[in-house]
């Protein structure tokens, strides 16, 4: 790091041992490992940190560096900044080297748990009591350990860097042993269990969400399978007023042009078929702002009005799907509801431990999450919240409970295995594990997955797909041009090839190369990198030295087998 | 690979000494609840602990790398269980075979199909069974009537005298619906149980299906919930469009999985792979497990076959004994039930309080009192019409209202029955009667 002719000190780099005060009132520092590291006074902070975090595998994010000046053993000085570095190396002049120290900072764990219990204990007169759910504020003094959370993820193949937390999710040991203790409750006695303890096991999960998601009331809320259950539940219901006449051939429905694929085929099989008019939002991607995404929504919204046609449905994404982007919801619901719009469902497929799911600031008619992606539930289980107004609505699987209300009806259809329904208030357990509990842990999901994506963008010399505050806990990263991938089979057959050569798991979209863009290599390859408790920075390491391995040997899509 | 799957599922007896002992059918067991005695493996099943750990097994290679399990393991797992089950069902083809939750996701599925795919000017006509599953009723509700169809129900006798009289009343109802001349007299669906839930009897399900096919009904769909593995299963004989049947009730599968049989046809195919309910991100382990079903049953003399024979002889012997005990009678003829028989009871009973007081775990059916009842009540009771001695109950109670619906798995003992004979004494003798109101209804059969 240190250059010719600069003043040079050797900065003896410690980390994740204690400071102990002596008795005449100075500091000392015991255990942890250390990493020597000779610097000058011209060294940069931000190229002093890189190298810090690599050395002890901890995020920058979260990494405070202190020193203690000669003759001063008793207060630590904080770096923060080039100035602040060149004056160590300036004080700490005629030694040859100085005991930096690399602290984890304390992330100020936010008043969520707080705002859960006051709700909780103000609508208590209403819900149910439940007994073994903890609202109240985590104890601050035995939050999960590191060396817990790795032993919750055991079961994770440990050969393999996992950054695709965005498909399928994580559940941890004691969830996964929580449900199994649900599903043996029914081996043991299924008539039992039918009659006397799934329906308050649903209730109790159902009241966990409301509280999450800032519902009025726990009616709204009905557990199913997944989104895409959910999204079908209320297309069936617009499918049914299109054939009935109480809405007119030719009216509207929005969806975005990113939204899931498995949505556009509900929405095509249940709309178009009944004559209504499907009208997609297309928007630029990499995406630059939120008015680009407005600006477009508002001209669809025109189109899906003009010769005195009706907007019936619009289906948002939260969070896009591939690319992943975060959609400004609450700036296009309100947009909405300017313009007429009859009814507005979010789809938040990956909204609840992800990014804020408030049903109130939102404001749509219909709202749904899962809960297996970013909120530690085994696959699968997700939610619909509904407002009051809009219970008419049924589940596409007809049971006993037909009849009875949405949520009711939810609660059978037919004998199936309801444990990853019955196990999200063990999920809200874990959680509150956390410092911060869900808040924290999507903070820090975020804040790493920004400083992931730009250290991977700046390695191999491309640019991420969105600005960070576009972004939850998963980005897009563009991958170099150089590897090729020149059509949509290329970024399947790419990924599996890291899966298989280099152990790391990451999904890659394809992205058209727009017209006029034939000069010089543009990026046709984004990956989603994901961000969950489980990761570790080395992850994103293995992830990046391979591509760059890869661009270095000359590799191209096209030497892959189809 | 196919003639292997084939053998399997062909296998019949292995050497005596490798054959499952009571002692292991009952540590495949323990998790049960050891005080109850459980006459209703027809509702919810039962999975034994070799099944369970191989589901556990499949599920904890998902959660380990979820990516490379769906795209590597999968596919391979959901074809060797599609393959054994279309031997197990003797398909043509393994595209006809779908593996979806249960049987109400199958009837929602090809209702759904049925009222996209009628022609939204003319009305159409669906016929069902009186006794059909009450979840088929309702999807009959949500997705026909509302599309403008009309159902007609067909009414079938109870206690059942014999299949002829099944078959002679299933013609009457049918040519009764379409001298409706709904549609012009075309029904576009029937659907028909294999074994009926509640009250439960074997349907003769291929004459039936002659039978529409006779009368121009366009499409059958045969609900057979409980069919796999208490009768042989051959849908080319049977010959409907559509058949199903659960795998976690009498085939060792835990929740849930069933098998949708869909005879290629020229009509537009069920969009089951595509279907808009269910997902894609979801846990697919318990329609991974056929094979090991397959490995558990071999364990038992005469493979599957073996137990079928079983469960039905001892089902009957239970069922007559209990009749007899009682001063009742059984529901139907015993060559018309499979591993599940009714047995008159005689009075009202709750099941809440056999299961509460008794531990005795038994569904039964409400039957209306009528003057049949009252007559038969006495003509069958396995002593070939001699006349039986007197119960203390029988001056109060001579007609049969309730019946209840026994089955038969490997895990039962003949003590489960007297259990359950012996909770009724005590509830006759206490002179415990349910009032008129207070029948509970009973949707779990």
């Amino acid at each position: 790091m240190a250059t010719e002719g600069n003043k040079k000190i050797i900065a003896v780099c410690q980390s994740g041992g204690e400071f102990e005060t002596n008795k005449d009132g100075t500091l000392s520092y015991r255990g942890g490992q250390a990493h020597a590291l000779d610097i000058d006074d011209r060294v940069k902070f931000e190229d002093f940190k890189v190298e810090v975090a690599e050395m002890f595998s901890c995020y920058m994010n979260s990494m405070s560096v202190k020193y203690l000046l000669p003759g001063n053993k008793k207060t630590l000085i904080t770096i923060s900044n080039d100035k602040d570095l060149k004056r160590m190396v300036k004080f700490c002049g005629d030694s040859v080297t100085v005991d930096v120290y690399v602290v984890a900072e304390e992330i100020v764990a936010l008043n969520v748990s707080d705002m859960l219990s006051a709700r909780f204990s103000a609508a208590c007169g209403v819900d149910h009591c439940l007994d073994h759910v903890d609202y109240s504020k985590p104890n601050l003094s035995c939050f999960i350990t590191d060396t817990e959370i790795q032993s919750e993820f055991a079961h994770h193949d440990l050969g393999v860097a996992r950054m695709n937390n965005g498909s399928f999710g994580c559940c941890p040991a004691s969830v996964i042993r929580a449900a199994r203790r649900w599903q043996l409750r029914f081996l043991r006695q299924p008539d039992h269990f039918y009659y006397h303890e799934l329906q308050q096991g649903l209730l109790e999960s159902r009241t966990v969400i409301k509280h999450l998601i800032n519902a009025e009331d726990v009616d709204e809320i009905t557990v199913v399978d997944n989104a895409t259950t959910a999204v079908a539940i209320v297309l069936q219901h617009t499918a049914w007023a299109f054939s009935e006449g109480i809405y007119d051939k030719g009216d509207a429905v929005l969806m975005l042009h990113y939204a899931y694929g498995a949505v556009k085929k509900s929405i095509k099989a249940y709309v178009s078929r009944t004559g209504g008019h499907v009208i997609e939002v297309p928007f630029n991607f990499p995406v630059n702002s939120n008015d680009e995404i407005v600006s477009e929504f508002r001209k669809a919204l025109g189109k899906g009005k003009a010769n005195g046609r009706k907007v019936r449905l619009a289906l948002i994404d939260h969070v896009t799907s591939m690319p992943s982007v975060v959609i400004p919801v609450k700036d296009l619901v309100k947009i909405c509801r300017e313009e007429g719009v009859e009814q507005v469902l979010v789809d938040a497929a990956h909204g609840v431990g992800c990014v804020d799911v408030d049903v109130q600031e939102i404001g749509a008619d219909f709202c749904t999450s899962s809960l297996h992606k970013w909120f530690f539930c085994p696959p699968s289980v997700a939610f619909l919240h509904c407002r009051k107004k809009h219970l008419d609505l049924h589940h596409p699987i007809v049971s006993h409970e037909y009849g009875n209300g949405l949520p009711i009806e939810s609660g059978w259809v037919g004998t199936r295995d309801y444990s990853p329904l019955l196990v999200v208030p063990s999920a809200l357990d874990f959680i509150n594990r956390f410092e911060g509990g869900i808040q924290g842990i999507k903070k820090r999901n975020h804040d790493n997955v920004v400083e992931i994506g730009k250290m991977l963008a700046e390695a191999w010399g491309t640019n991420l797909g969105c600005p960070p505050d576009m972004c939850a806990s998963m980005i897009m990263v563009g991958l170099p041009a150089g590897l090729g991938i020149a059509r949509e089979k290329d970024a399947l057959k790419l990924k599996t090839h890291l899966r298989k050569n280099f152990g790391v798991e990451v999904p890659i979209y394809f992205k058209d190369p727009e017209d006029g863009e034939g000069e010089g290599e543009s990026i046709t390859g984004y990956a989603r990198i994901s961000h969950q408790v489980y990761n570790k920075i080395g992850d994103y390491h293995k992830y990046r030295d391979a591509v760059s391995q890869l661009v270095s040997d000359g590799f191209t899509c096209a030497c892959l087998p189809d | 690979m196919d003639g292997g799957d084939e053998d399997q599922t062909k296998k019949k007896s292995r050497p005596i000494n490798s054959i499952i002992s009571w002692t292991e059918i009952r540590e495949e067991f323990s998790h049960h609840h050891p005080s109850v005695a459980r006459l209703n493996n027809g509702s919810f099943g039962c999975c034994p602990a070799s099944v369970l750990a191989a589901h556990r097994s499949f599920h904890l290679r998902f959660l380990r790398h979820p990516d490379a399990f769906n795209l590597h393991s999968l596919p391979f797992a959901l074809l060797r269980s599609r393959t054994l089950l279309k031997h197990l069902i003797h398909a043509d083809h393994l595209d006809e075979i779908a593996l979806v939750d249960n049987a109400t996701t199958a009837a929602a599925l090809v209702l759904h199909h049925i009222s996209q795919n009628a022609n939204a000017a003319a009305s159409f006509v669906v016929v069902v069974l009186h006794c059909a599953f009450q979840a088929v009723k309702k999807s009959l509700h949500a997705y026909v009537t509302r599309a403008g169809g009309s159902v007609f129900e067909i009414q079938l006798p109870f206690p059942v005298r014999s299949r002829r009289e099944i078959i002679a009343e299933f013609r009457k109802g049918l040519k009764r619906a379409k001298s409706l001349n709904l549609n012009g007299g075309k029904i576009r669906l029937a659907i028909i149980d294999h074994i009926t839930s509640m009250p439960s009897f074997l349907i003769p399900v291929r004459e039936l299906v002659e039978i529409c096919r006779k009368e121009g009904v366009e499409q059958v769909f045969v609900d057979a919930a409980h069919a796999l593995g208490t009768v042989p299963v051959d849908v080319k004989e049977i010959g409907a469009d559509f058949y199903v049947s659960n795998l976690h009730k009498w085939f060792f599968c835990p929740p849930s999985v069933a098998v949708l049989y869909s005879r290629r046809s020229k009509n537009a195919p069920l969009p089951i792979e595509s279907s808009m309910w269910t997902g894609t991100k979801r846990d697919y382990s318990a329609q991974l497990l056929v094979p090991a079903v397959m490995e558990f049953v071999n364990r038992f003399e005469g493979g599957i076959e073996g137990i079928m024979k079983r469960n039905h002889e001892n089902v009957v012997e239970m069922g007559k004994m209990l009749a007899e005990s009682w001063g009742t009678n059984l529901g139907s003829p015993p060559d018309m039930c499979a591993s599940m028989i009714m047995v008159g009871l005689p009075s009202r009973l709750l099941r809440t309080h056999l299961r509460e007081c008794f531990g005795v775990e038994v569904p039964i059916y409400h039957h209306p009192a009528t003057a049949t009842a009252t007559a038969t009540a006495t003509a069958r009771d396995g002593n070939d019409g001699e006349s039986r001695p007197p119960r203390p109950w029988d001056k109060e109670d001579g007609v049969i209202t309730g019946y209840a619906r026994i089955s038969h798995q490997v895990y039962n003992t003949v003590d489960d029955y007297h259990k359950f004979r012996d909770a009724i004494y005590k509830l006759l003798q206490e002179g415990k009667v349910c009032k008129q109101n207070a029948f509970e209804f009973d949707p779990m059969s």
